[in-house]
């Protein structure tokens, strides 16, 4: 296996011992708990689908936890929000329930797209979705964007119920897509609120980064040809990935300019669940999983005295039994009724 | 009464729809400052501001996209394709996002999108200006295919499309943005899905849109002299179909000519040609006939020009083969 050349990242600046102090204990409770209810997810998911009652594809957020925790603890579910087959997690943090989107994983009338979207397509009242096509989400996320410059503009649509940006997320196969040059050019000139975020894990599917993407580090070279503010953060560190995201977005509600964030994280499984990763050596994986985003959560909080490792294990045993109930109602929800099979393939 | 332009009825249907509802807004290369390649969008800048006429830089893909986002989000924009042949570099927002979102999301999320511009063969623009789109772009449930042949039926199917809460193709042609008609003053809409009987007659049904219809017409006229008596039917919607319409035709005529500007290998002729067999097969007195463009990319001479496109002659010749 070639080796690497590591890269020489400017991570944003943060200190964990503030982002204590200034979120607290009961809100940092509730991140971590939902960054076990994702990891929670994940696990049982596979479980059910290695049993055959998922189908499909299947791409596990595990690893990657902190960085869609901090995104939506920072700036709050009230936004336009998009990203990659990888949407599981965001769905949860979005509002979607453990019970729906494991309904929609068993094809079951119950899910969150009435079973038709399946594990790369959840949808919430904002998330926008998960996107199939490497890079397909780019342009929606920035069209979303759109919209809210197009709802302050427009004299008629003055009060009009509206956000602050959009957040785009992808991963870094994605920037060799013109969709993302096309869409960044777009946003930078027009200024449109746009939060574009790489989450790096490294891997394209089964190409490296270094194989993939002409330039390292790919957010710091590659914002300012399109004229934007750039920002790395560590994706395995709940703390560094919410002053980051938090930092972004206060500037962007004073520029309205769109930004570009890569997030440096390390996914735990293959690219989908077919894949045995063969082309990460078991050294590599268990270098990167020894950085596991909820044990640096977890032991930052019981340094801060917020919790102790009982307490800890209590709330992942809560969230695997959360997960465990959805699991049960999703194996004994109806399927979807076959008259409904034509249904809504347009909009009334 | 007023005698307008085809530019002009589509630019009236569009200053209408941009007055009646805020969000609806138009994007695409030149639409703006230029005034369009075509001139449809001719005063509107002046007219709506920058805000709801808006120059794109030359990235369907990414204002195509951006406007199935914008979409998404509660706007109405209609994107001006300067030749559908461009849409090629946008088919993947088109095709994965637009046409599958409502369906896919549980009925969560609507695309009410009008894609428009100039689709088909123009004067000698060769190969990759001269595609007709709707047989590619037919095969997607999800999707509205609208292809009017006169400024009347154009004001009014693009002012359903505009309304509609689907993604819509709505397929004009560069060489009859000039044609002159008289449409009523007063407002009007011309629903979706409904064919027209533009000629009626007793022998032969021609069904055919777009353009070809004016083709085909000048055959039908031809024909009468000859005592043949034509019935002529517009698609205008291709899709969703109004097969009802055309079956009714092919009960009364027993016999039927398709017309499309396209190609011929899986083309609407081929598909609107397996309905009328499926409905009407034993209403038919003689094997269906089509008249297509051959299958050749589109070729730049004049004269090999005229010889794939589907001509009056080989019309009437069509039409003399399922009457004999």
């Amino acid at each position: 296996m070639k080796k690497h050349t590591p890269v020489k990242y400017n991570f944003y600046p943060s200190d964990p011992a503030e982002v204590i102090l200034k979120l607290g204990k009961e809100t940092l409770l509730q991140q971590l708990k939902k960054m076990l209810l994702i990891r929670n997810f994940e696990i049982r998911a596979e479980a059910a689908y290695l049993q055959g009652k998922i189908g499909g594809f299947f791409h596990s957020y595990m690893g990657q936890e902190a960085v869609q925790t901090a995104s939506v603890c920072a700036m709050g579910v009230e936004q336009w929000w998009s990203t990659t087959y990888r949407c599981h997690a965001l769905a949860l943090l979005l509002g979607a329930t453990p019970n729906e989107l494991l309904a929609e994983l068993f094809g079951k009338e119950a899910g969150n797209a009435k079973g038709r979207g399946g594990s790369m397509h959840f949808f919430t009242e904002r998330l926008l979705g998960g996107f199939g096509i490497v890079g397909g989400q780019i342009p929606i996320g920035t069209g979303a964007a759109f919209t809210i410059n197009y709802l302050k503009s427009v004299a008629a649509l003055k009060g009009h119920k509206n956000c602050d940006v959009s957040i785009c997320f992808m991963g870094d196969g994605a920037v060799a897509q013109g969709a993302f040059h096309e869409s960044l050019n777009l946003a930078s000139l027009w200024d449109l609120p746009c939060m574009y975020v790489i989450e790096n894990n490294t891997w394209g599917m089964g190409t490296h980064v270094d194989r993939a993407i002409c330039v390292a580090p790919i957010a710091e070279m590659k914002a300012p040809s399109f004229g934007m503010q750039s920002y790395t953060f560590d994706g395995m560190d709940f703390f560094n990935c919410y002053a980051g995201f938090k930092h972004a977005f206060e500037e962007m509600k004073r520029s309205s300019r769109p930004v570009l964030i890569e997030v440096v994280v390390e996914r735990f499984r293959g690219h989908s669940i077919s894949d045995p990763a063969l082309y990460r050596s078991k050294d590599e994986l268990t270098s990167c999983m020894a950085r596991d985003p909820l044990i640096i959560m977890f032991k930052n909080l019981e340094r801060a005295g917020m919790l102790t490792e009982e307490q800890y294990h209590a709330m992942d045993k809560e969230q695997k039994d959360v997960v465990m109930a959805a699991v049960k109602f999703a194996d004994e929800s109806p399927w979807p009724d076959p008259v409904t099979l034509e249904e809504d393939v347009f909009a009334p | 009464m007023q005698l307008v332009e085809m530019r002009e009825a589509i630019r009236q249907a569009i200053d209408e729809e941009m007055q009646r509802d805020p969000t609806v807004f138009v994007m695409g290369e030149e639409v703006a400052e230029y005034n369009g390649a075509y001139k449809v969008t001719k005063g509107m800048l002046e007219k709506w501001g920058e805000e709801r006429i808006i120059d794109t830089p030359i990235a369907e893909l990414g204002f195509a996209g951006l406007a199935v986002g914008a979409a998404m989000t509660g706007l109405r924009p209609i994107v001006e394709f300067m030749s559908f042949n461009f849409s090629f570099v946008a088919i993947d927002q088109i095709v994965s996002n637009a046409i599958k979102m409502h369906y896919m999301s549980g009925g969560r999320f609507s695309v009410p999108i009008v894609f428009r511009g100039p689709n088909g063969a123009a004067a000698q623009v060769s190969s990759q200006h001269s595609h007709c789109v709707e047989a590619l772009y037919g095969n997607l449930p999800g999707l509205i295919i609208l292809a009017p042949s006169n400024p009347y039926d154009a004001k009014g199917l693009l002012k359903s499309a505009i309304r509609n809460n689907n993604p819509v193709l709505f397929l004009e042609c560069e060489l009859s943005y000039n044609d002159k008609m008289q449409i009523p003053t007063e407002e009007y809409l011309v629903p979706i899905g409904k064919a027209r009987v533009a000629r009626e007659g007793k022998h032969v049904t021609l069904v055919s849109h777009s353009r070809m219809v004016q083709l085909c017409n000048l055959a039908a006229e031809e024909l009468a002299k000859r005592g043949i008596t034509v019935e002529l039917i517009d698609l205008r919607s291709v899709k969703p179909l109004d097969i009802a319409t055309i079956a009714a035709s092919v009960k009364k005529t027993h016999r039927c000519v398709l017309v499309e500007e396209g190609h011929l290998f899986a083309g609407i002729c081929a598909e609107v040609g397996f309905q009328i067999i499926e409905h009407c097969f034993d209403d038919l007195d003689a094997p269906l006939a089509r008249v297509c463009q051959r299958e050749t990319p589109m070729p730049y001479s004049k004269t090999l020009e005229k010889q794939t496109m589907p001509t009056k002659e080989r019309i009437i010749a069509a039409i003399e083969h399922v009457l004999a």
